[in-house]
């Protein structure tokens, strides 16, 4: 039922006078209760480094040439891309709105002499920021910009 | 005592002398309405084992002593209304921590993390005592109160999942007091302090679980000091490669 | 290694955080149009002329390096962490090498991509 933490998890510099049993790990972790939520946090990473790789497909075949894009963009049809865009595009909203929560907890109550704005207005600042960001790139890469 | 409704306390077990590993025992126990989860072990020490031991003192949250797993998740057992849980509770010991003897924990480690982040009041020179009192505005105050507010119940370390995989980690509540110190307008000993935060204990190491601040039972936020402190050695590591500290490397 | 590691966190964390930050917000358009709405024909994909022209700009070698350098280290650093998370703290000297490296190696070569547009 219980899991052995790491075997040296908070073990004290000089040993005590008697025998002590293995640290546990908490019972939830990695998957149940709250954990779970953090652990598919982490694992969006392996996502956002195949985004990137992909991202870097992409620019790599616009400066390829016609036919590099062309390939491209077929093989970005294949329904297999499609659905794990999907879950990509899942991911990404997760990440958003979990690191936005954290966000403005994180910042220092200053730094020299300046202070952030109230954490509701960095929180606001976030989310506004996303949706403006994704509304111009969506127009633009719609072909919004083009002829 | 007729009449009052049981419950069933499935207590974690060990005894360093005879026992190999840890192991369970059950006890069912009449139980009243307002009772708090330490109540329902004091009555088992009381009345029914006295070889069970536990932690506890305050009794109202103050103390941090008495920090258990109960049904898997950190709590202060005196905080807890046993009202709240089934008619079968799990106690174990906190999480993280090498066990001692029963629900009683080996805390030295945390001392010694603790220790590492020189949690005081650090003066380039010491403040001669004619010139009065430090004075701190009500502002400064506010932007490290909530950190100082940390009762050392070690419920932060056993919800930890870094602390749990990395020994070296200083862990929440260090960090959290650490930090408390490099905010506090009255301390200057910020360079020493990111030191310890840069060293192998690293801040870095944390994962933004945020699960110290969900389990803290007090408010302290200990994941947003630690990510301030992330923060701030950024700051201190950007000027360290703008302006190399004379003499110190 | 470890001493490395150390030294170099503050800036890993660094590019951790900012792609997070911008690579998300990049990343939400970007998966949305080229990678469900375009295949998908809710959208007409963008032909070659019109992506080459958007792509050469100063501003889009700019956006197009932030789309590929900041999530490989967001994912590098993440990818850590599940690695330590899985009891790997030990192995954490290999591990985070390796993964950096890949972001590295990505970043490079996603500068390389976009100049040579």
């Amino acid at each position: 039922m219980s899991r052995p933490a790491h075997p040296h998890a908070m073990q004290p510099k000089r040993p005590g006078r008697t025998r002590t049993a293995p640290p546990q790990l908490p019972p939830q972790f990695p998957m149940s209760g709250r954990y779970r939520a953090y652990t598919l946090f982490d694992w969006t990473g392996l996502i956002y480094l195949l985004l990137g790789f992909m991202a870097l497909e992409i620019v790599w075949a616009v400066g390829s040439g016609p036919a590099a894009w062309a390939a491209i963009t077929a093989r970005f049809e294949n329904p297999v891309y499609i659905a794990f865009h999907i879950l990509a595009f899942v991911s990404v909203i997760f990440v958003g709105v979990r690191f936005f929560r954290f966000f403005p907890k994180s910042q220092p109550p200053r730094i020299g002499p300046v202070k952030p704005p109230p954490q509701p207005v960095i929180l606001a600042g976030l989310y506004a920021a996303w949706i403006g960001v994704t509304a111009v790139f969506a127009f633009i890469l719609s072909g919004g910009l083009s002829g | 005592m007729a009449d009052r409704p049981k419950k069933k306390f499935i207590v974690t077990r060990f005894d360093p002398e005879t026992d190999e590993v840890p192991k369970t025992q059950e006890y069912e126990i009449p139980v009243e309405p307002d009772w708090k989860v330490l109540d329902a072990l004091n009555f088992i020490k009381d009345e029914i084992d006295g070889t069970l031991s536990h932690r506890w003192s305050c009794r109202m949250a103050v103390c941090g002593s008495c920090g258990m797993m109960v049904d898997g998740e950190p709590k202060l057992t005196c905080k807890e209304a046993l009202s709240q849980y089934g008619d079968t509770v799990e106690v174990s010991p906190l999480s993280n921590f090498p066990i001692i003897r029963d629900l009683v924990v080996d805390l030295d480690g945390f001392m010694d993390k603790f220790q590492a982040v020189k949690p005081w009041i650090i003066r380039a020179k010491e403040r001669a005592v004619e010139e009065g009192p430090m004075r701190q505005s009500p502002e400064e105050l506010e932007e490290f109160k909530q950190f100082s507010m940390c009762i050392n119940c070690m419920l932060c370390y056993s919800a930890c999942p870094v602390v749990a995989n990395e020994p070296d980690f200083l862990g929440p509540a260090a960090i959290a007091l650490g930090h408390r110190y490099n905010v506090d307008s009255r301390d200057e000993g910020a360079d020493a302090r990111n030191e310890v935060f840069r060293g192998e204990g690293t801040v870095f190491s944390c994962s933004f679980a945020n699960e110290c601040s969900e389990v803290c039972p007090k408010h302290v936020d200990p994941a947003a000091a630690v990510n301030q402190a992330k923060f701030n050695a950024v700051i201190d590591w950007a000027k360290g490669l703008v302006l190399p500290r004379g003499g110190k490397e | 290694m470890k001493h490395l590691l150390l030294k170099l966190e503050p800036l890993i964390w660094l590019l951790f955080g900012q792609g997070i930050l911008l690579g998300t917000l990049l990343l939400t358009g970007w998966v949305l149009i080229l990678g469900i709405a375009a295949p998908l024909g809710i959208v007409a994909p963008l032909d070659f002329e019109q992506a080459h022209a958007l792509a050469s700009s100063f501003i889009g070698r700019v956006v197009l390096a932030g789309v590929i350098v900041l999530p490989l280290w967001k994912g590098a650093h993440h990818m850590r962490h599940v690695s330590i998370d899985m009891g790997g703290a030990e192995r954490d000297t290999v591990v985070a090498p390796l993964l950096y490296a890949v972001a590295l190696f990505g970043s490079v070569a996603g500068v390389i991509a976009v100049i040579r547009i």
